[in-house]
């Protein structure tokens, strides 16, 4: 266990690099640089590019990234704060917050409806109610997030006033609702599917009917006996949800005007304030690392068929 | 065919009566192949293909997708030639209409067509030059040739003809038609008896037609606009799923194949780019190949230069990340399939028989791995158009005069509180292919996949 788990923190510190690596050369190869302006003479941009040493060779700037970034040292910003540091404005100033708080209560609203709407439809299966989830999956993982929050958006907020137009800093209850609802949707209904398909599989299951006979109430029959064994494809499609709530993310924040940290990202890329691609870049790419990271840990956890140390196959 | 069952089974029959089966020499001539087949009751085997396609057809709701999936293709394909508007085209005088709704323009020269056979209004014309210059024009209508020439350039007039009129031919300002149509003055044109010269083609329209799904702040016509992006949104999904398709199955075959410290080395990379949130380095790739693209395009503007150039860099870009990024999936599930099939034993007896490893791919790999293929790419083309129109929402995929359903959607959202219908078209369209789409995916799964077979 502890030589996997090893194994997998230095496979993701090596896609980290990479991703480093990449993000790197991709945003210097960005026409324009942070500096260029109409007001800017071309002796200025000479001395912004000496002060922050983008004059020194791409090769050596890559190298004082990694360098400080093991130190913890993220740099300063270029040109949207110019001179503050970007670890202040991702963390102080609560763009990293609201970005989690986000794609948390989007992930635990699939969680908690998905999953559980998926046991009901599998056990209810060809009722009405089965049939009425079926549709609402099916469209629900067809329909774009930026559809679906753009149509919350013109309904409830600018048609009904029910809700904020604008969700701001996240201060109210009421603003979370559009954003996370729009962002879950489709994971909550992909979820849904995937646990109704899981859980027929476990339910048609001889230990299922042995369990039957002998007496096992209902609820423990699904709860304990069935839902465990379904939930195995249903965390390994965690990772990839995490993922896809922080891509959702950059739409939800520029729709709803919630400046987070996938906001920040687009911006930071049009304003080429190269640390600040890089530290958004290598936070959200970490975060994503991380979190497959776990669901593998847990995902052997919860199979104990599954070896640790065989190679996929 | 009469199968004489004696002939083929004389044991079955009553021994003491064998006497009586009159069996001549000819009986015991080998069967022909007619008759061979004669004796096999039910049908003839069924080809993998042909079961599929019968699966298929009998999984209504795949069908249905189907059927609508035509239906988008027939919108974004034909649409657009039955429709007198263009994606690019802008009306002046008619912007920012709701849908179905005439500008005021529009609504005095449809009042006038009442009044005439047949008009060309110059302020329904696209672009910013609204007027007929002057010259010499001739009018080919209802089998008749009008030729005029014209001394001075038209504005803001409609050129009517009314064939019974003592003057055919005439012009009315657009200030002097009143709301029933009727119009106060018009000055004749004086027509000449034969086309001069040179003359320049004016065609008359009988109707206007209306702005179905309205028309955007330019006076673009939005119905135009949402066959057009469609068939970009359509065209994109079709042609990454190819690409994701030819380098995903080709780099998942040679590692399946090639096995040991390659197949390993090449699924670490597989991994890696796995594990890569693609969507941070999608947006950096956007932004960095949009501007090289674009020299590179305006340098070539001939053979693959200009068809890559007509889709401009947004679009290419696209492919281009799809080509980066996206196979990975494809390279896993080819070469799952490959490693599977490699253990089968009738591949084994291949080997043992000699085949060569063309053959083996050709003859055995392939035909048990295109079920896999064909689900996996249809699967490939939503998710493609998903992505680009994710891209275009942003603001970096398409950009205007050309379209995309996202960017549709995109364009919509600044005017989302007075014409939230320019929304909802091209979103529920977007929404109904990518539907279809996965329907059809999950027919051709149940169909193709012959371990779910009854």
């Amino acid at each position: 266990m502890v030589s996997y788990i090893l194994k997998r923190i230095l496979a993701a510190v090596a896609t980290l690099l990479v991703i480093m690596a990449v993000t790197f050369f991709l945003m210097n190869a960005i026409p324009g640089n942070p500096f260029l302006s109409e007001k800017a003479s071309a002796h200025a941009i000479e001395l912004a590019f000496k002060k922050y040493g983008l004059d020194q060779p791409l090769i050596v700037q890559f190298k004082n990234y990694v360098f400080n970034y093991v130190r913890g040292d993220l740099g300063v910003s270029l040109k949207m704060q110019e001179g503050t540091s970007v670890a202040d404005i991702i963390f102080n100033q609560g763009k990293f917050a609201r970005s989690i708080k986000l794609g948390l209560a989007a992930l635990a609203l699939a969680v908690v409806i998905g999953i559980p709407l998926g046991c009901i439809a599998a056990y209810r299966r060809g009722s009405w109610l089965d049939g009425f989830l079926r549709v609402m999956t099916t469209v629900g993982v067809a329909v774009p997030t930026f559809v679906l929050a753009t149509l919350l958006l013109a309904f409830l907020a600018v048609k009904l006033s029910w809700l904020p137009v604008k969700s701001g800093e996240l201060t109210d209850f009421k603003c979370y609702i559009m954003p996370v609802i729009s962002l879950s949707f489709y994971y909550t209904c992909y979820l849904a599917k995937l646990t109704r398909t899981s859980m027929l599989d476990a339910i048609n299951q001889d230990y299922i009917r042995t369990a039957r006979a002998k007496g096992v109430k209902t609820g423990v029959l699904v709860l304990k006996h069935a839902l465990r064994n379904s939930l195995i494809p249903v965390i390994t499609y965690l990772g990839p949800v995490i993922a896809g709530i922080i891509t959702g993310s950059f739409v939800v924040e520029s729709t709803f005007q919630i400046p987070g940290l996938g906001k920040y990202f687009v911006q930071s890329v049009m304003n080429r304030d190269y640390p600040i691609i890089m530290a958004t870049t290598v936070i959200l790419s970490a975060l994503v690392i991380i979190m497959n990271l776990v669901v593998d840990i847990a995902y052997k956890l919860v199979d104990p068929r599954i070896s640790l140390t065989a190679k996929e196959g | 065919m009469k199968v004489n069952f004696a002939k083929l089974s004389p044991f079955q029959v009553d021994p003491e009566k064998i006497e009586a089966l009159n069996l001549t020499a000819a009986d015991f001539e080998a069967a022909t192949n007619e008759e061979k087949e004669s004796v096999v009751y039910r049908h003839k085997s069924v080809s993998y293909w042909r079961d599929a396609a019968r699966r298929f057809r009998s999984n209504t709701v795949s069908m249905v997708a189907l059927f609508v999936f035509i239906l988008c293709l027939l919108f974004a394909f034909l649409g657009p030639k039955l429709i007198p508007y263009n994606y690019s085209d802008q009306y002046r005088s008619s912007q920012k209409l709701s849908s179905m709704q005439y500008s005021e323009d529009e609504q005095k020269v449809v009042a006038l067509s009442g009044h005439c056979d047949a008009f060309f209004a110059t302020v329904l014309q696209p672009g910013s030059l609204t007027a007929i210059k002057k010259g010499d024009y001739f009018i080919d209508y209802g089998g008749k040739t009008y030729a005029f020439t014209l001394k001075k350039a038209i504005e803001k007039a409609v050129l009517a003809l009314d064939a019974d009129a003592e003057a055919p031919l005439f012009v009315v300002k657009m200030s002097d038609i009143n709301e029933d149509g009727s119009f106060d003055k018009s000055t004749p044109v004086e027509l000449s008896e034969a086309p001069a010269e040179g003359a320049s083609p004016i065609r008359l329209s009988t109707g206007v037609f209306p702005h179905v799904f309205g028309t955007d702040s330019s006076g673009r016509d939005l119905m135009a606009r949402t066959m057009f992006g469609a068939q970009v949104s359509i065209i994109i999904g079709i042609v990454a799923a190819i690409i994701v398709l030819i380098i995903g199955s080709i780099y998942g075959a040679i590692s399946g194949l090639a096995g040991g410290a390659v197949d390993f080395v090449m699924m670490r990379v597989v991994e890696l780019i796995y594990s890569i949130p693609e969507v941070l380095i999608v947006l950096l790739l956007q932004v960095v190949l949009t501007d090289p693209l674009r020299t590179w395009f305006d340098a070539h503007k001939s053979g693959i230069g200009a068809i890559l150039g007509d889709l401009g860099p947004g679009i290419v870009s696209i492919f281009i990340t799809f080509a980066l990024l996206y196979w990975v999936t494809m390279a896993r599930i080819v070469r799952g399939q490959v490693l599977q099939l490699k253990k089968q034993e009738f591949v084994t007896a291949a080997v043992a028989l000699g085949a060569s490893g063309t053959r083996i791919i050709r003859r055995h790999l392939l035909p048990n791995a295109v079920g896999a293929l064909v689900i996996t790419t249809c699967l490939q083309i939503p998710s493609a158009i998903f992505l680009e129109s994710f891209l275009s929402f942003l603001g970096l995929g398409v950009s205007a005069p050309m379209a995309s359903l996202g960017s549709l959607c995109s364009d919509a959202l600044a005017t989302i509180e007075l014409f939230p219908d320019r929304l909802i078209y091209p979103a529920v369209i977007l929404t109904i292919i990518v539907l279809s789409l996965n329907l059809i995916g999950d027919g051709l799964r149940d169909a193709l996949d012959p371990r779910l077979k009854k």
